[in-house]
């Protein structure tokens, strides 16, 4: 926390940036800053500011490197990993009102956005504007910001095909610690923003890095040929085991657009939320004798009719070829879930104000036995199996949680929730898979377990950008306390 | 009724945001989030604020944590968003944080003249009982507490006391009478609904008003009460039966009533009215009534002129973005109020039309005060109005 003259001298200076009515120190802000939907530790800023012009955000990060005051920037907050949370107080700059879509290409395909950008405006927007032309949407609500979910590096509906949301960013705008400017990309050079390459990519010094290295202020990302055509495919499975064949089969296809896979037994907590009642997930739901284990869902789509008919077709055909001896339950054809947007994530947001996850990117060939292991320590806490995976870059890598949709004030639910999660943060740690959105408590662990060099390039890096450590300090490349 | 009431739904809440904008629209829902940006203003916001209250983290003694909760219209358009199972109770949470203050003595100044007005004359603003039927002096109409009638028309506080706004009931019970309705007022014995006073917190006043009127209707023999005010209609339909007191009597919105008079044939559109109109929902006559939201009648009437051609604006019904005046948050916080109401004016301005036609006198108030406050050219009328032009 600061000392209270040093607050109100930055607070005064703030609000000469921004204006007054958009900066505040009054206990109820701070408050609904310093905690989010997961089961992180409190902490409270002390100011907080809504800048809403890039010069406003350079005085304010200039302001705060002077002062050597932390800055945590924020959006919308719902990253699941409490990454928003001010660790050492400070200013929280929440950027929501810069929320300008800058350009649509529709030639080289891609958006220049501002970080208050949305899902649900990039959607509305290219709707209205460029309707042949689609962005991705991620599980999570509409709110969720489009650069956010870039920088953290999300999985999104068009992942099997292109992988994590990081890898479509085809530009940057940065506001470094120390309020310098810097655009990385051809936007360094040119007037476009249609790719990273061919430079050093240092677009790496800033996605992934939870906004602990430079504020991102404009991002350009890919967009698609928005598809005319679009279905999906729906499997029930036994086993995990043949739950497994099935995503590994699949992948190699090479057709969907995208791949997830639900326990089952999820999919009925998720149906008291669509009816809105609360979903709980503990005590656990026993599985029934003739229930399925697990549910794969495929999206695929096509150009015309025939061919997404034939894309279908084919998966239907290799399905049937090669899982010789499992037979999936019922496969089903549905509309595709394109439309589904933007209730889809309503389910896990039900459980009583708290939602958390150990997330993961892993290895394919370990899948089946993090999974597996996963569920069996949910049955061991008495929690509902709630695995959520997807596959990645067309199979290359896999995205994997237990999703755990849960009620903040019942202390039980909490305490088998926070065990939970710590033992299957062990668990994916032992099989190779990595959370992503790290929560600082699992950044610690992994750099018990890394590489000493590889942290110490992150040390080296974080003070390299930003030597006074105020953005976002106690995350990536924190120097060892 | 205390937050322990509410705390079943506190913690429904995970700050998603899916309120801040209309599903599918992506435009902004909440008024007073979209006016001021910060969390707190926001519904998420204000649950947080219930929920720290309840657990003595935050204190409603700060004057800047209260005006945020009186910042809140009331529009109810975020429980339309939500699709979390505490949905429909998030501005119950805030009604209660207000009543929780008024307990604790915590009264807003802005509310004393409503509330003095409300002991003393029975109306919100404070002005004499007696001048409350004078919109209707020397128009021959009937007074239901002298004379039998068969419907009771209820101006309502606000279409009683602003002369700007008495063509509004006077076009009513001309179109009421040109259908052969055997209609009275209560004149100067007319009181307030109570609405308002619930909705800033006020829940003994509530009570207060629910009782006498209703069994002020029943004692008139009426068989229905029609009103042209939708907050007050709201709070006849949504909030008078919690009182449990027996309600001998059917209640209809004024353009509920005129549709079906419009539809029995009662009353012919014969005179044309060369207009291009668009139509705004008042929240009180659609989210605050949940499934029987009245958003049909009223297009109905204006389809059914000669002349007028109905244009929408990109939220409507059920989406409406709120006038800005609900709630107490014209008296708590008039430039909230005259902003939100702004807002809405560009929307209807975007359409082409040069009339935004409503149903409701305090989004009718807040839209001329807007437009002058703002330069808007735009006209602004009360269903009744349109249609008294075209008999």
């Amino acid at each position: 926390m600061l000392e209270a003259s040093v607050k109100s001298g930055v607070a005064e200076e703030l609000a000469k940036i921004v204006g007054s009515e958009f900066v505040s120190t009054n206990q109820a802000d701070l408050y609904i800053y310093s905690y989010d939907m997961t089961q992180a530790e409190p902490s409270w800023p002390d100011i907080v500011v809504l800048p809403k012009s890039l010069e406003e955000v350079q005085a304010i990060v200039r302001l705060a490197n002077k002062e050597k005051v932390p800055v945590t920037p924020y959006v919308a907050g719902g990253n699941i990993g409490g990454l928003t949370i001010p660790l050492k107080g400070g200013i929280v700059l929440d950027l929501k009102r810069m929320d300008r879509i800058i350009e649509v290409n529709d030639i080289d395909m891609y958006a220049v956005v501002e970080p208050g950008v949305t899902f649900g405006h990039m959607k509305a927007y290219l709707e209205k504007h460029h309707p042949n032309l689609m962005y991705t949407y991620a599980f999570s609500p509409p709110s969720t910001g489009v650069m956010t979910n870039a920088l953290v590096q999300g999985l999104d509906n068009l992942s099997f095909r292109y992988g994590a949301a990081s890898h479509w960013v085809s530009g940057l705008e940065v506001v470094l610690p120390t309020a310098e400017l810097v655009r990385i990309g051809s936007c360094a050079v040119s007037k476009t923003w249609q790719a990273i390459v061919p430079f050093p990519e240092l677009a790496g010094l800033f996605l992934g890095w939870q906004g602990t290295t430079g504020i991102i202020t404009k991002m350009a990302v890919s967009l698609w040929p928005k598809p005319k055509h679009t279905g999906g495919l729906h499997f029930q499975l036994m086993d995990m085991e043949s739950a497994y064949e099935l995503l590994r089969v699949l992948s190699r296809t090479r057709i969907p657009d995208d791949i997830i896979g639900t326990s089952y037994a999820l999919g009925r907590v998720s149906q008291t939320a669509m009816e809105h009642k609360k979903a709980s997930i503990y005590p656990a739901q026993p599985r029934r004798p003739d229930e399925p284990e697990f549910n794969v869902s495929v999206e695929i789509s096509g150009n015309t009719k025939d061919e997404l008919d034939a894309k279908m077709k084919v998966i239907e055909e290799v399905v049937n070829e090669e899982l010789k001896g499992i037979k999936p339950i019922e496969p089903r054809r549905s509309p595709g879930a394109y439309a589904g947007f933007p209730m889809q994530a309503l389910p896990v947001l039900s459980g009583g104000g708290g939602l958390t996850w150990v997330g993961t990117y892993g290895p394919m060939s370990r899948w089946l036995e993090t999974a597996k292991k996963g569920c069996e320590l949910q049955d061991k806490y008495n929690i509902t199996r709630s695995c959520y995976t997807r596959v990645m870059n067309e199979g290359h890598f896999v995205g994997l949680r237990w999703m755990l949709p849960y009620d903040k004030e019942d202390p039980e639910t909490v305490k088998r929730v926070e065990a939970l999660c710590a033992e299957q943060l062990e668990l994916v740690l032992d099989t190779g898979f990595i959370p992503y959105k790290t929560p600082v408590w699992a950044i610690r662990k992994l750099e018990e377990r890394a590489d000493p060099n590889w942290v110490k390039l992150h040390r080296r890096i974080k003070q390299m950008l930003d030597p006074n450590n105020i953005l976002n300090p106690g995350r990536w490349g924190a120097p060892q306390e | 009724m205390g937050l322990d009431d509410v705390k079943e739904w506190l913690y429904g809440c995970t700050r998603c945001g899916t309120c801040k904008d209309v599903l599918n629209l992506f435009i902004p829902a909440c008024p007073a989030g979209e006016r001021f940006q910060l969390e707190s203003y926001f519904p998420s916001g204000q649950v947080s604020i219930a929920r720290a209250v309840s657990k003595g983290i935050l204190s409603l003694a700060d004057d800047e944590i209260r005006e945020r909760i009186y910042a809140c219209t009331g529009c109810l358009s975020c429980e339309q968003q939500c699709g979390v199972y505490h949905h429909q109770h998030i501005f119950e949470i805030v009604r209660t944080l207000r009543t929780e203050a008024v307990t604790q003595g915590l009264l807003n100044p802005a509310y004393m003249v409503m509330y003095y007005g409300l002991r003393k004359d029975d109306n919100v603003f404070g002005k004499p009982k007696s001048e409350r039927g004078d919109w209707a002096k020397d128009r021959g109409v009937k007074y239901a507490t002298q004379d039998k009638v068969d419907i009771l028309y209820h101006a309502g506080c606000m279409l009683s006391f602003d002369p700007e706004l008495w063509e509004v009931p006077r076009s009513a019970i001309s179109l009421m009478r040109a259908a052969g309705v055997d209609v009275g007022i209560m004149g100067m014995e007319e009181a307030c609904c109570g609405g308002r006073a619930y909705e800033i917190g006020y829940l003994g006043e509530f009570t207060k008003y629910a009782q006498h009127c209703v069994e002020t209707f029943n004692s008139l023999g009426v068989s229905k009460v029609v009103t042209s005010c939708s907050d007050g209609y709201s709070t006849f339909k949504t909030l008078y039966p919690r009182v449990n007191i027996e309600m001998r009597f059917e209640v209809l919105h004024m353009v509920e009533y005129l549709d079906q008079l419009v539809n029995e044939g009662s009353i012919k559109f014969k005179r044309k009215v060369p207009m291009k109109v668009t139509y705004h929902d008042p929240c009180h006559l659609g989210r605050h009534l949940s499934q029987a939201g009245v958003y049909e009648p009223p297009r109905n009437i204006l389809r059914s002129i000669p002349g007028i051609e109905l244009v929408e604006m990109e939220r409507t019904r059920e989406n409406a973005w709120c006038c800005g005046a609900g709630a107490g948050v014209s008296q708590a916080n008039p430039e909230l109020a005259l902003w939100t109401a702004n807002e809405r004016l560009k929307e209807a301005k975007a359409t082409g039309a040069t009339a935004l036609v409503t149903s409701c006198p305090w989004c009718e108030r807040n839209f001329k005060d807007a437009a002058r406050e703002c330069g808007q050219q735009i006209q602004i009328y009360d269903v009744a109005e349109i249609a008294r032009k075209a008999i």
